[in-house]
Parts: structure tokens; sequence; C-alpha cells
């Protein structure tokens, strides 16, 4: 599906995965959103975020209209 | 465990429900709500996982560079391309809800009795997904038809929807409550998508390695902190590894015309029978 919104939107996505993976990284910041609820770096998630990022950067690429 | 969990991890019997009841039966002495219990079946994984690798090793080549290709292109060219994106997709949902269920589902791992429960719940799946599967040829009208025929006439797994593919996905996390069997959910759910017997399970294959790779990375460095005997869980590592091989020819050969239905029966009559003995202390 070819559409600049879609496309946008995964894009936002993609960052969003991207400042969370890196929030997860640093650690401290996001407690709350662990199983654990420890204050330390949480890289499971962090790799998780990371990945999702990457998925949602190839959705974006996927779903850009191209001018030929 | 290491012969166990090979044999039994691409059957869709249930590799993780029959690592926790088997030794709960058998009265092993591994503690299922130790730490590295997890992590141990995790290792044996990997070694399926480097079975696999070995067994699609050529395709896995082609798949790598069409995910590599298309990704960059932004758009697909060829069935490698597309099988790569599809298993891309039937990834994340698992890796998503695995992460964040890992929590709750392992303090589920101590109960054989859940598991054989859940080893039921499994055989009476595989029974619908056929019950499902022989509506879906009746409909296409070649239920009279020889297997090799009736196959013949629902799709590879290249030809799987996207959306498909995610579902496909998402079920494999059902396969982290033992006695739930990953390849068997997979499976049922590419039939359902309307793949053939074979194609469903190549594609429940090449889907477990990425998951089982994934969770190989995230859980073995416990193992180095945890003090466990490394040699003894590596020679499992290795059966595991022989015995999913062998388990993967013998299946890509069967279901070129069987079906799910005797697993289905035997993981209800192996349930049964496990809950009866742990009821009865034996």
């Amino acid at each position: 599906m070819k559409s600049t919104p879609v496309a946008y939107g995964f894009l936002l996505l993609g960052l969003i995965c991207v400042v969370l993976a890196i929030l997860y990284v640093i650690g401290g910041i996001l407690p709350t959103f662990t199983s654990s609820g420890v204050a330390g770096p949480h890289y499971k998630h962090a790799i998780l975020f990371g990945v999702l990022a990457v998925a949602s950067l190839i959705a974006f690429n996927f779903s850009r209209p191209r001018t030929v | 465990m290491g012969l166990l969990q090979g044999a039994s991890e691409l059957f869709p019997v249930s590799s993780l429900g029959h690592a926790v009841l088997v030794p709960s039966l058998l009265h092993w002495s591994f503690k299922q709500s130790d730490p590295s219990f997890l992590p141990f079946l995790v290792l044996l994984h990997l070694g399926t996982a480097t079975a696999l690798l070995v067994l699609y090793r050529v395709e896995w080549v082609a798949i790598i560079r069409g995910f590599i290709s298309a990704a960059f292109r932004g758009s697909i060219g060829n069935d490698s391309e597309r099988l790569a994106m599809l298993l891309m997709v039937g990834t994340i949902p698992a890796a998503v809800l695995g992460v964040f269920l890992e929590g709750r589902i392992k303090a589920l791992f101590a109960s054989p009795y859940a598991a054989a429960s859940f080893l039921i719940a499994n055989g009476v799946l595989m029974l619908v997904f056929e019950l499902l599967r022989r509506r879906s040829e009746r409909r296409a009208a070649v239920d009279h038809a020889p297997a090799a025929s009736r196959e013949e006439s629902f799709a590879q797994a290249e030809r799987i929807s996207f959306r498909a593919a995610a579902l496909v996905g998402a079920c494999q996390a059902l396969a982290f409550l033992p006695g739930i069997s990953r390849s068997g959910v997979t499976i049922g759910g590419g039939l359902l998508a309307g793949l053939r017997h074979q194609e469903a399970a190549r594609f429940s294959f090449l889907l477990a390695t990425p998951t089982i790779l994934g969770a190989g990375l995230l859980e073995v460095p416990q193992l180095f902190s945890s003090g466990v005997p490394l040699g003894e869980y590596l020679a499992g590592t290795v059966l595991a590894g022989i015995a999913a091989y062998a388990s993967a020819r013998f299946l890509l050969r069967y279901f070129r015309s069987g079906r799910l239905d005797p697993y289905g029966w035997y993981c209800i009559a192996a349930g049964l029978v496990s809950l009866a003995l742990l009821a009865l202390g034996l």
C-alpha cells in the first residue's frame, strides 16, 4: 500500500522505537516500563525496540510513494 | 533431555510441555522453577535452530540476500524476497509478545499440571485445524482426490498473505505456554491460510529459526552466570540438534500426504495419562 500518511506513520513509529531503544540502553529513565521495575539498563527491551525500529523503517521504505 | 527436546520440538506435540512433564513423571532432578531451567531449554532450542539452519542453508542464504535487497529497494522482486518479508512480519508479533509476556509465563513452568492440561488443549487444536482444513477441501471439491493431488490445490509458503503471516507469527506466542506446540499452531495457522501441509511445515520451520535464535541470544547469557554444568548442557544441545534434523527430514516427508490428526490424538492421550499419573503421585 503506497501512501504518504502511512509511510510517515511508519517513519514516526520507527523514530519513537529508536528513542525508546536508546532510553532502555541508558536505563534509569523507564523503570515503570520494565517487568522488573528496576531502574538499570534493560537490554532485552532495547534490542526489541531496535528490531521494531528497523522493521518500521523498512515498512516506511515500502509504503512511501515514488515519483518515477 | 536433549534428545527429547530435539525430537519433540518440530513435531506438533510441544517440546516444552514434554520438557516440563517428563522430568516430573520420571522424577529427574531438574528443578523447573530454577532460574537456569528456561535458559537451559533455550540452549537446547539453539541446537534445534542450528539443525534448521543446516537443513535450509541454501534457502537461508537466498532469504538473507532477499531481505537486504527488498529492504533497501522498498519493493518485492522475487519469491525469496517475499518469503524474507513474510518471515519478518511473522517474527515480530512473537518477539513482542515473548518479551512482554515472558515474566508471567515463567511462573507456569513450575506446574506439570498446567503442562498436561495445555497438552490436551494442543491436541484439540490440532484436530480443529484439520477439521477446518477438511471443510476447505470440501469447498474446493478435492476432498475425495488422492492426497498428492488434493495438496496440489493449495498454495506454497511464498503465496501466504502478509496478514496471515502476522497471524501465524502471533500464534507462535501461544507456544510460550508449556504444552502448546509452536510448530503445531504455526502449521495449523498455515493450513488455515491455505498452504499445503508440507509448505505449512516448511513455513513453520523457517519461522522458528529467527524466533529461537533471538530467544537464545537473550537467554543464554544467563547460563554463564548461574554456575550450571555447561559441558553437559552443550552435549544436550548437540543431541537436540541431531534429533531435530532427523525429525525435520521425517516431517517434511510425512506432510507430503499426512495430516495433523495423529499428533492431536497423541497429545490428548499423553495429557490425560500425565494428569492421571500426576494425580496418583506415580
